[in-house]
């Protein structure tokens, strides 16, 4: 039987698939092969903790992505969420030592409930007033998690005892074939596989109704009710999702961390998540774990090498004019303003183009 | 051509796990820790020469302010050190220093860096981010000094603290006020703290005085760190008539806070905790109202006192390896820092063991460190028994001096900071 | 005058000022916003920059306040309209995100630059004000906080009169409310552009040298007030420029007040809360009036 052309998709089902061209399926599995070789690789707890973080960050800018990218809302308040989740998992996790998915699940429960308070004012806000709003979040969290000191432990701060287990399988201290894994390479694990999971359930959801409902609703909301779009209970569905997993991913830093403080939920945490999905590229899911990966990478590598770097301080009364964290702010304000003038479309558009590239090869233009 | 391309994404698999396979050298550190006596053996941090020590500071950021001079401090009294020969005459001290913005998360990241190179940390700073690499020292079982005044470190066998903390320095002030500086217990005392860990400390040194002094606080402000308009609570405590007031704060807000209340001619007693002040405030326009209305509570020395041997040491030291170095009494604190760490070092060399267990055995074991009155006497051991200094220094702003204070009563004990209790954080 | 009502008026007084500040501040936003359609996240950066250059003009070159403050204004407007003619004009016609996203990118550049060139520490401004007080009719004034509100006053007057009567002020709201229609009718869109960046970093230099006169000095944390200056433009009405001083002062008014009344009347609501005060108060307002107080209702298409 003829092949077609491998340009072509004949049917819309085609379309759809997840994972349809072999292409897509043998980076699928390269990415998997990756994860899990990659901790029996590295052993270095630095870059393991870096990318743990980086795991956590990426799994809240999939909701993140979901909800400004997929459904055109802005939020600023997402490190609320985040903090909301972290401090769910203090207690579920801690205090009432239920194992690993009870936790998870709880802390997104939790977020949900919150997403579903904060969404309805997306109904009567638009754009940028939303934007500011939804700041105004961050400062009204941060004053209850200085208050509510019977759940948040107050200024002081509250440590997360959340074990990261179910059952026999400890996270913090894996036992596969008689070898025994770090806590940084459990939590790698954990952390890696519910990004996978949590991508796939994004990616599954964009691609169906519910997904095209709210793509319809970002580019023109009062179109999409006149087709039938109930964009209201999608804009509220959108918040709810979006902070549910912010909520996982805050459950997951406190849990890692194993102490949390009412500092950590910032305007500067919210700004970075919405750096991440416009670096990586909003409406893809994809495009959130790049920028994550981006995002979290970019200053360790920095901070590594910094040593290397003509003019660089990297210890006090040491030679050089600035310190690598300054350094390493400046390099990421420069490569965000030269990425967005270059490629207005983040890292996902980069890829998007190397990939349209080798897909019309030889015949590239 | 699907074989291609399966070769291809094989290639490039293999390609991936080569380089990933350049990743790192694991961290069991390597080494056998033990050794005889006087020569330990090499460890994780120790190659049989230079032992390695970690740093945790916020080199930048708003908090670089206490993170530089502090960092300073701890370089200066190690290269003093390694001039006469280094830890027992013969290991040279090397500092692993990295940035931590001040940031939880961050401290965490760069203490899983550089965990695996040093024996131990002699300097984290901020009370968050203690707390949050906390955990993870109690599991690695390494030592750190912490670089706050938190009473939580006292009891905590993985820190190693020095300095007398938040309360002692609030307690010791108020006993001042009640005993020499002209109050009395139904004067109405008042605080004006800063929503945070540090305010609380100062706050709980307060209550700890009101109860052993039988007085009740007549008035507590509180304000968020960096805020612009202190006249709300200015007015507030002068409604109240407050006659002294106890302040937490950090330089430049209490900056402002000075400035709106010589302002509103509201001019109480202020004993203010010694991150309040910063030698730039004696220059500034605030200073005459300082002058006349503040006291600071600290500990210590003024700079350049060549009545204290530590003092005059240490701004020699100073001038030699950090010419650089503005009068600081960050600066001063982390050089004591490194001195108890090295105390910690002297004896695990003793005993021949630098490994995490052995650095841990050793801070147990350790006596009685002095500072040559650059800060009280610190008595270690078991974190039961451990016993912080209870003295505090008031100085007063003069311009003239070198950092801008003058001693105005010098290591001083109240009963009260002698009898305050030290808890177990919960 | 009786106790309470001298305390009164004196929060009502600390409010004024503190609202002038944040009035400068969000009438620079306004004016980026109304011309561009961008909300600039760099103010607050700008406003750093310009106190600290104003600090360099008055500490290290020794000139008059007066002088200082003219050329950080200067010097901020003009890194303000390079910024927009190198970076932001190629960004023309793409997603309003990307774009704030680049301002943002532009406040984590500046950062680093002051601290690499100023250091962390606290420094004092030379200036005339300080801790200054005036009494009148029983009140004690603080001369830096007459100042704030007087320049503010002032500022807010000469920049109605330049829109409302001048070329140019006319071109810019041409712009603002029509640009291809200006384009046609000859106005320079680009030169509007440029103007509107330079101006609005103008107000943040102003607004950052008369915060940096204060007892407090200058640190490199001073730009955060700009974040309690969004409230302010919201609650004004996004492209309202009239709305944005009504904000800053209303909020202003808001947080002071309820700062002052802490103890008696919000003791319950938790400690500091006059903080959030700006942001209840806005998201109250918006919900009553989402477009703000003085701001134009979008007209929407399907």
């Amino acid at each position: 039987m003829a092949k077609p052309h491998r340009n072509l998709t004949r049917a819309y089902a085609q379309d759809l698939r997840l994972f349809g061209t072999p292409w897509a399926k043998a980076g699928l599995a390269m990415m998997i092969l990756v994860v899990v070789m990659l901790p029996m690789v590295v052993h270095d707890d630095f870059w393991l903790s870096i990318l743990v973080y980086v795991g956590i960050t990426a799994v809240g800018a999939i909701g993140l992505n979901l909800l400004t990218g997929y459904c055109g809302q802005i939020s600023l308040g997402h490190a609320f969420f985040i903090g909301a989740g972290a401090y769910c998992t203090a207690i579920v996790g801690g205090d009432l030592g239920l194992p690993l998915p009870l936790w998870l699940l709880a802390a997104a429960a939790v977020g949900a409930l919150l997403g579903g308070v904060i969404g309805p004012f997306a109904l009567r806000l638009r754009g940028n007033y939303l934007a500011i709003v939804t700041l105004g979040l961050i400062f009204v969290g941060e004053h209850l998690w200085r208050n509510l000191k019977d759940v948040t432990g107050g200024n002081s701060g509250t440590s997360v005892a959340a074990p990261p287990a179910v059952g026999p399988i400890d996270f913090s201290r894996l036992e596969i074939a008689g070898e025994v894994y770090s806590r940084n390479q459990g939590y790698f694990w954990l952390v890696w596989g519910l990004v996978a999971l949590i991508a796939l359930l994004a990616k599954n959801l964009v691609r169906t109704r519910p997904g095209r409902a709210l793509q319809a609703v970002r580019d023109r909301d009062q179109a999409a009710e006149v087709i039938g779009v109930r964009a209201g209970h999608y804009k509220i569905g959108a918040f709810m999702v979006s902070s549910a997993i912010a909520a996982v991913a805050g459950a997951l830093f406190g849990s890692y961390q194993q102490f949390v403080s009412p500092d950590e939920w910032n305007l500067l945490l919210s700004i970075q998540y919405i750096a991440i999905v416009i670096v990586g590229g909003l409406g893809t899911i994809f495009g959130s774990i790049l920028g994550a990966v981006f995002v979290g990478a970019l200053p360790a590598l920095i901070d590594r090498y910094s040593a290397d770097i003509p003019g660089v301080r990297t210890s006090v009364g040491g030679e050089g004019f600035i310190s690598v964290f300054a350094l390493n702010q400046a390099i990421f304000g420069v490569l965000i303003v030269l990425f967005l003038v270059l490629e207005p479309r983040g890292l996902a558009g980069i890829w998007l183009r190397v990939k349209t590239y080798f897909k019309a090869w030889p015949f590239s233009y | 051509m699907p074989h291609n391309r399966l070769a291809l994404a094989a290639g490039f698999a293999a390609l991936v796990l080569a380089v990933s396979a350049c990743g790192g050298a694991g961290d069991s550190g390597g080494g056998s820790g033990g050794g005889d006596a006087g020569t330990p053996g090499t460890t994780a941090g120790f190659d049989g020469t230079t032992i390695k020590l970690g740093v945790l500071s916020p080199l930048s950021g708003p908090v670089a302010v206490i993170g530089l001079p502090l960092t300073a401090g701890n370089k200066v009294w190690f290269d003093h050190l390694n001039s006469t020969g280094g830890v027992a005459g013969k290991y040279k001290v090397e500092l692993v220093q990295e940035d931590t913005q001040y940031k939880p998360d961050v401290t965490v990241q760069q203490y899983n860096k550089v965990k695996g190179n040093v024996v131990a940390f002699t300097q984290v700073l901020g009370t968050p981010s203690t707390l949050a690499v906390l955990p993870q020292l109690k599991t690695d079982k390494v030592l750190a000094a912490p670089a706050s005044l938190d009473a939580l470190w006292v009891r905590e066998e993985n820190l190693l603290p020095v300095g007398g903390p938040y309360q002692v320095q609030a307690i010791n002030a108020i006993d001042y006020y009640l005993t020499e500086g002209g109050g009395s217990k139904d004067s109405k005392i008042c605080t004006m703290s800063q929503d945070d860990v540090y305010g609380e400390a100062g706050l709980a040194g307060v209550a700890e005085a009101a109860k052993v002094h039988g007085f009740t606080v007549a008035n507590q402000q509180k304000f968020k760190a960096g805020t612009e308009n202190y006249a709300g609570q200015i007015q507030a405590l002068a409604g109240a008539g407050c006659q002294m007031v106890f302040l937490t704060a950090t330089p430049s807000d209490a900056g402002k806070i000075f400035g709106t209340a010589a302002q509103g001619r509201f001019a109480p007693k202020w004993y203010a905790q010694s991150p309040s002040y910063a030698g730039a405030l004696s220059k500034s326009a605030v200073a005459p109202y300082m002058q006349a209305n503040v006291l600071i509570v600290s500990e210590g020395t003024e700079w350049g006192d060549t009545n204290v041997p530590g003092m005059k040491d240490m701004v020699e030291r100073a001038t030699k390896f950090a010419p650089a170095q503005q009068p600081d009494y960050y600066f001063a604190f982390g050089y004591n820092q490194a001195r108890a760490m090295t105390a910690v070092l002297e004896k695990a060399v003793a005993k021949g063991n630098l490994s995490r267990d052995g650095i841990l055995a050793a801070s147990k074991e350790l006596g009685t460190v002095t500072f040559d009155g650059l800060t009280g006497d610190y008595k270690y051991g078991s974190v039961d028994d451990r016993n912080p200094p209870r003295t505090s220094t008031l100085f007063a702003i003069d311009p003239a001096k070198p950092f801008g204070l003058k001693t105005v009563k010098y290591n001083f004990t109240s009963d009260a900071a002698k009898n305050y209790e030290f808890k177990k954080a919960g | 005058m009786s106790p309470e009502l001298t305390a009164f008026l004196t929060n009502c007084f600390a409010g004024l000022a503190l609202g002038s500040t944040y009035a400068l501040v969000a009438l620079g936003f306004v004016v980026i916003y109304k011309s561009t359609g961008v909300i600039n996240f760099a103010q607050g950066g700008l406003l750093a920059l310009g106190a600290y250059l104003g600090y360099t003009f008055s500490e290290n070159l020794a000139l008059a306040f007066g002088l200082s403050i003219l050329f950080a204004c200067l010097a901020a407007a003009f890194v303000g309209a390079g910024f927009e003619r190198i970076v932001l004009r190629r960004m023309v016609g793409q997603p309003p995100f990307a774009v704030i996203m680049i301002t943002i990118g532009l406040l984590f550049i500046i950062e680093p630059v002051l601290t690499a060139v100023w250091g962390f520490d606290n420094l004092q401004v030379p200036n005339p004000w300080n801790i200054q007080t005036v009494e009148a009719g029983g009140l004690v004034f603080g001369v830096r906080d007459l100042w704030t509100i007087g320049i503010t006053i002032a500022v807010v007057t000469a920049f109605f009169l330049f829109f409302r009567f001048s070329g140019f002020g006319l071109a810019m709201r041409a712009t603002a409310f029509d640009p291809e229609a200006a384009l046609a009718q000859g106005i320079s869109a680009k030169k509007v552009y440029a103007v509107s960046w330079a101006i609005a970093a103008a107000l943040a230099a102003l607004a950052g040298i008369t915060l940096a006169a204060g007892p407090g000095g200058l640190s490199p944390s001073i730009g955060f007030i700009a974040l309690a200056a969004f409230p302010a433009m919201i609650l004004g009405g996004m492209d309202s420029p009239a709305g944005a001083v009504l904000g800053g002062i209303v909020i202003g008014l808001a947080e002071a007040l309820t700062r002052g009344y802490q103890d008696q009347l919000f003791s319950w609501a938790g400690d500091n809360v006059s903080i959030i005060v700006p942001y209840l108060l806005m998201i109250v307002i918006l919900l009553i009036r989402p477009y703000g107080l003085l701001g134009t209702k979008d007209v929407r298409r399907i």
